[in-house]
């Protein structure tokens, strides 16, 4: 019990490396569309400005072992999870240097040693297998967890109703957290889903516990996020964690969102996580401008690093078909 | 430093835009993150901001449809001096799509190796094909008994097996117009097939007669009158009881006057330069039990024709006893190859390379031919010049070639 | 030699690997207690228990999905699909996230998945439980596809498949589960990837997968009998395929059949003919003949059924053009 209330006390210290975080989420992505915008940046990219309280709150509670899948979004918590900045850029610039060596892009982000089981590219697409993960942490009677993440237009897909079903029947030790921001692509909650208004009801239909919470604020995400990964650790079973958050950009780079009004994407912009807890530690301007150079110190290596990087030999396209 | 404003990349795919309005003008202050123009894409019109501060000081391009990455404005201090620009950079080429990598050579190479010819439009199949081509046979002259008339390697087998066409011992001269390209690796023969092994001089007769057949080459045929060269060489005989003047000595000691004649002949193709050659080395193309060789009677044209039946005679010994030296073979500039003895009519032989042309001989038979009018019957033989385009064009090879007929009809004029 | 049906020859397969490793649990609709629709998994919830032997609800996704995320953690799960009609339910799993782990992450991920199913006609189950969908899966790059039509084959090669550490689909055929044949003493794994030549012969090569592998035996007895000589030739493994042993085969007889029981266009068998023209067109007496079901969904009457399913008059049929004669 002790253990717990001390993970729960969140000193100062400890959220100003949040907002550390969570700034450099925000900066990186930036940088990312920027780049994008400039012709360096082959694909696709969507980038999660706006979630970032969502992404480092449930991230900062895992444990080491724990692993996770995330979404077409996931540089957040591929960040918050601990992969370096450089090996993320790499990745988006396409080098052998970048996280999952070229092969995957934005939206195949995989760092096994960090417990990053792959972003997915379809949506719901994860889900399942992080139910089997959390099938074999609970025969093997291992002490982990398998987070998974997903958007609300996610809640819709065959797979989310079967992975919620299977998890809560053979009670496997999956989180699953909605970061529900609110939009699917184009289309608002109200248009895709019937219980837009609470995701959680979705959990209710599998009788599986739920916790929601506010996305925007990255303290009590933190708190929620903790207790729900020990519920889930404990062998309790899965459990469904509703992250109310807010998505400030398009669906991706470019999307010029012809579908929000502009006073819907101002609104977006009041609920902005970092300048919340900004305010509520009260940062110097010294500081603030502090941290702001040193992540943009971090960020422009990080394009560096990428540029510099080695490109893949076009054979080595054969290669990593099979074991 | 002034800070260019860039069309930006606002979508994935999007290679332009148009740019309809601008929302700041010449001279205006702007802020990092204003509105700056609009622009349209294919998805929709749209605002982009402004990615710097300053005074806005130059606008390049004030509407239309820009490529991406091209320079339309320009932020910088107020009052700042901006060099004289032409035409609106662009910007450099990104780590986007690299080009993909050139597939021209592989393309190239394989339509240029593969100029096999087809059969025409004989109906076979590949196995029968592979099979006719190893064994020398004409498709064509063979009947399918598969579907639709297809041949099928049993037919190609009953006609190799009762045929007498392909000659069956290795000693032979210089094929008649060789059929096809390299050959395949060989298939499960059927039992009553002897295999026999390469030596070394069949390996190389198909080197060289191979690379011969890549050149460029052209053939001409011209039929020659030989009553005055048979005169000639009965009355020889007749003079010099021992020594056996042939028809083949005659011709090499009319091509060595019809080179010196036409030295454009007597060269050959190098990749700098056309080497010609002072003097006419003639070759005679010899069977030799264990193959096809060409020693080379040297200077010819300084011979005499008992000189040049004499040195024949004796290369022709050692070729037949094995005994050839390496300067027996070395230094030919032109080949002669008889095969008149076999009743042949006519033939084109393959090239001897390195050389330029090669002589094919046939059989002299008494032929009826119109002479000013009238029919007579005289004795004709055909000879086939092949000639190395690269080296030696059509009309000095055809003058070369009638030189050597005028010579061959009235040998007086040669020797 | 002992003999066992190819329905207990898959459950050894599955028994031997499971008492040898922890790490090796089954998924499938129905597979405990009711020994699955098939039987082939009969007695092992008796000897494994409930959480080895895991029955699931109707959620094809879910099941293989689970079967992904736990073979990604590094157990050996064997996930049953009922009916390989319903393989289509869950290839977003197989094709999208099975098939790729380990290209998109750059090779650090591996899915040791193994995933069996049945099909097959012949007994009237009417079009939506009796397709043969093996060259879906063959086209996808990361699989691998193995359908053996024997018992040895089968169980050797299923002990294979468990412990490869790519995804396997494995195929079985509703009618080859009562059909015995000799095994070794012991299971001996077979290696993915090799071919088996069933029959020697020098006048045509047959190649054939699953249940034509027995109709090309009938159709060869047959042959035999009017003096052709039939060698027939099973790939056993799709992806990988041997091509040399195929290619071999078809040099010494110059003539080919391929035959299967999935529908002919588009089938495995067109792939394996491409292959011989490339490989052995010199060698190739008459064009390669394809025998399969013919182009329509399979209808329930016996008549009909009978008359889109391949038989070994089919086969014949098909030995009998490449040596045909104007």
């Amino acid at each position: 019990m002790a253990k717990v209330e001390k993970k729960r006390a969140l000193s100062d210290d400890r959220l100003r490396d949040f907002l550390r975080e969570m700034l450099l989420i925000r900066r990186f992505e930036e940088k990312v569309e920027e780049r994008f915008r400039a012709g360096e940046l082959p694909g696709f990219l969507h980038v999660a400005i706006g979630q970032e309280a969502a992404e480092v709150g449930v991230c900062a509670a895992m444990e080491d072992g724990d692993v996770f899948g995330s979404t077409h979004r996931a540089h957040g918590h591929t960040l918050a999870r601990g992969t370096h900045p450089n090996a993320l850029m790499a990745e988006l610039y396409g080098k052998i240097e970048g996280c999952s060596h070229g092969y995957g892009g934005s939206m195949h982000l995989y760092d096994v040693e960090r417990g990053n089981l792959g972003a997915n590219a379809v949506v719901g697409g994860g889900l399942p297998s992080l139910v089997g993960a959390g099938l074999a942490f609970k025969l093997r009677d291992e002490p982990r967890v398998a987070v998974a993440f997903f958007g609300d237009g996610a809640t819709n897909t065959g797979t989310f109703h079967e992975s919620l079903n299977l998890a809560q029947l053979w009670q496997t030790k999956t989180l699953f957290v909605c970061e529900n921001n609110e939009w699917a692509e184009s289309t608002p909650g109200w248009q895709h889903s019937p219980v837009f208004d609470d995701m959680s009801k979705r959990a209710l239909a599998y009788d599986m516990h739920s916790i929601k919470v506010d996305g925007q604020d990255v303290e009590k995400v933190y708190a929620k996020a903790s207790e729900a990964l020990d519920y889930v650790r404990s062998g309790a079973g899965p459990v469904f964690l509703d992250v109310e958050t807010y998505r400030m950009h398009g669906h991706y780079i470019g999307d010029p969102q012809v579908y929000r009004s502009k006073e819907d994407r101002d609104e977006a912009a009041e609920r902005d996580p970092i300048v919340r807890l900004r305010e509520k530690l009260q940062v110097s301007s010294e500081d603030w401008q502090t941290l702001e150079d040193e992540v943009h110190g971090i960020v422009e290596g990080a394009v560096e690093f990428a540029k510099n990087g080695t490109d893949p030999q076009p054979e080595d396209a054969l290669k990593n078909v099979y074991a | 430093m002034a800070t260019d404003v860039k069309l930006p990349r606002l979508g994935q795919g999007m290679e332009s835009g148009t740019i309809v309005k601008w929302l700041k003008a010449e001279g205006d202050v702007v802020e990092k993150g204003e509105p700056l123009f609009e622009v349209d894409t294919d998805k929709a019109t749209q605002e982009v901001e402004a990615e710097a501060s300053g005074v806005l000081l130059r606008i390049e391009i004030a509407s239309g449809e820009v490529p991406v990455g091209q320079r339309i404005a320009l932020i910088g201090a107020p009052g700042e001096e901006l060099a004289i620009s032409g035409a609106p950079e662009m910007t450099g080429e990104t780590t986007l799509a690299p080009a993909p990598a050139a597939r021209d050579t592989e393309f190239r190479a394989a339509i240029n190796g593969a100029r096999e010819e087809n059969g025409g439009r004989v109906k076979a199949s590949p196995l029968a094909r592979r099979m006719a081509r190893e064994r020398g046979i004409e498709l064509a002259g063979l009947t399918g008994t598969g579907p639709d008339g297809r041949i099928v390697a049993e037919d190609v087998e009953r006609a190799s097996a009762s045929a007498s066409v392909a000659p069956p011992s290795p000693i032979e001269p210089p094929p008649p117009a060789p059929t096809a390209a390299p050959p395949s690796p060989p298939a499960a023969l059927p039992v009553d097939v002897e295999a026999i092994p390469l030596t070394n001089i069949r390996r190389t007769i198909a080197r060289r007669l191979t690379e011969a057949w890549q050149v460029p080459a052209f053939q001409l045929t011209v039929s020659v009158d030989m009553t005055h060269a048979n005169a000639l060489l009965e009355r020889s005989r007749d003079l010099n009881p021992a020594l056996r003047i042939t028809i083949t000595d005659l011709l090499a000691r009319v091509c060595g006057s019809g080179l010196q004649r036409h030295p454009e002949v007597n060269v050959q193709f190098s990749d700098e330069s056309l080497l010609r050659f002072p003097s006419a080395n003639v070759g005679i193309a010899v069977a030799a039990p264990q193959g096809l060789v060409v020693p080379v009677i040297r200077s010819v044209e300084r011979l005499s024709l008992a000189e040049v039946a004499a040195q024949r005679l004796q290369l022709v010994e050692r070729a037949r006893t094995g005994t050839l030296q390496l300067a027996d073979l070395e230094g030919g500039t032109f080949t002669i190859s008889n095969l008149g003895m076999f009743g042949v009519e006519q033939f084109s032989a393959v090239l001897n390379p390195p050389q330029a042309a090669i002589l094919a001989v046939g059989a002299t038979t008494d032929r009826p031919v119109a002479v000013e009018h009238e029919v007579r019957v005289l004795p004709m033989m055909t000879v086939t010049l092949t000639v190395d385009h690269r080296a030696v064009d059509g009309a000095p090879a055809a003058d070369f070639l009638r030189t050597v007929k005028t010579f061959l009809e009235d040998p007086a004029l040669a020797l | 030699m002992p003999e066992l049906s190819y329905r207990e020859a898959v459950r050894d397969a599955l028994a031997t690997a499971m008492r040898a490793d922890e790490d090796v649990f089954l998924m499938g609709e129905d597979i405990a207690e009711m020994g699955g629709s098939m039987g082939v998994t009969q007695g092992l919830y008796e000897e494994f228990g409930s959480e080895r032997v895991r029955n699931t609800p109707i959620s094809e996704m879910a099941i293989v999905g689970a079967g992904i995320g736990a073979a990604m953690q590094g157990m050996r799960p064997v996930v049953e699909i009922m009916y390989e009609d319903f393989l289509t339910l869950s290839l977003e799993q197989i094709v999208n996230q099975a098939a790729k782990h380990r290209y998109m992450s750059g090779g650090q991920i591996k899915v040791p998945l193994t995933i069996r199913t049945q099909g097959g006609a012949g007994w009237s189950p009417g079009a939506q439980h009796a397709q043969q969908l093996e060259a879906w899966l063959v086209h996808i790059p990361g699989l691998k596809v193995v359908y053996a039509a024997s018992p040895a084959d089968a169980r050797g090669l299923l002990y294979s498949a468990i412990y490869d550490d790519n995804p396997v689909i494995f195929f079985e055929h509703r009618l080859l589960y009562p059909v015995k044949g000799d095994v070794p003493e012991t299971l001996e794994p077979i290696p993915l990837g090799k071919a088996r030549v069933v029959r020697e012969g020098t006048d045509v090569t047959v190649i054939a997968t699953g249940p034509l592998v027995h109709r090309a035996l009938e159709a060869a007895r047959v042959a035999g009998a009017e003096g052709i000589s039939v060698e027939i030739v099973d790939p056993r493994t799709l992806q990988p395929l041997d091509t040399d042993t195929l290619v071999d085969s078809v040099k010494k007889t110059n003539r080919a059949v391929v035959a299967h029981e999935a529908v002919t266009r588009m089938g495995f068998g067109a792939e394996v003919a491409a292959v011989l023209q490339e490989k052995a067109f010199d060698w190739l007496d008459a064009p390669i003949e394809r025998v399969g079901a013919k182009f329509a969904p399979l209808a329930f009457a016996p008549a009909m059924e009978q008359f889109v399913v391949p038989q070994p008059a089919d086969v014949l049929a098909a030995i009998g053009k490449t040596l045909g004669r104007a």
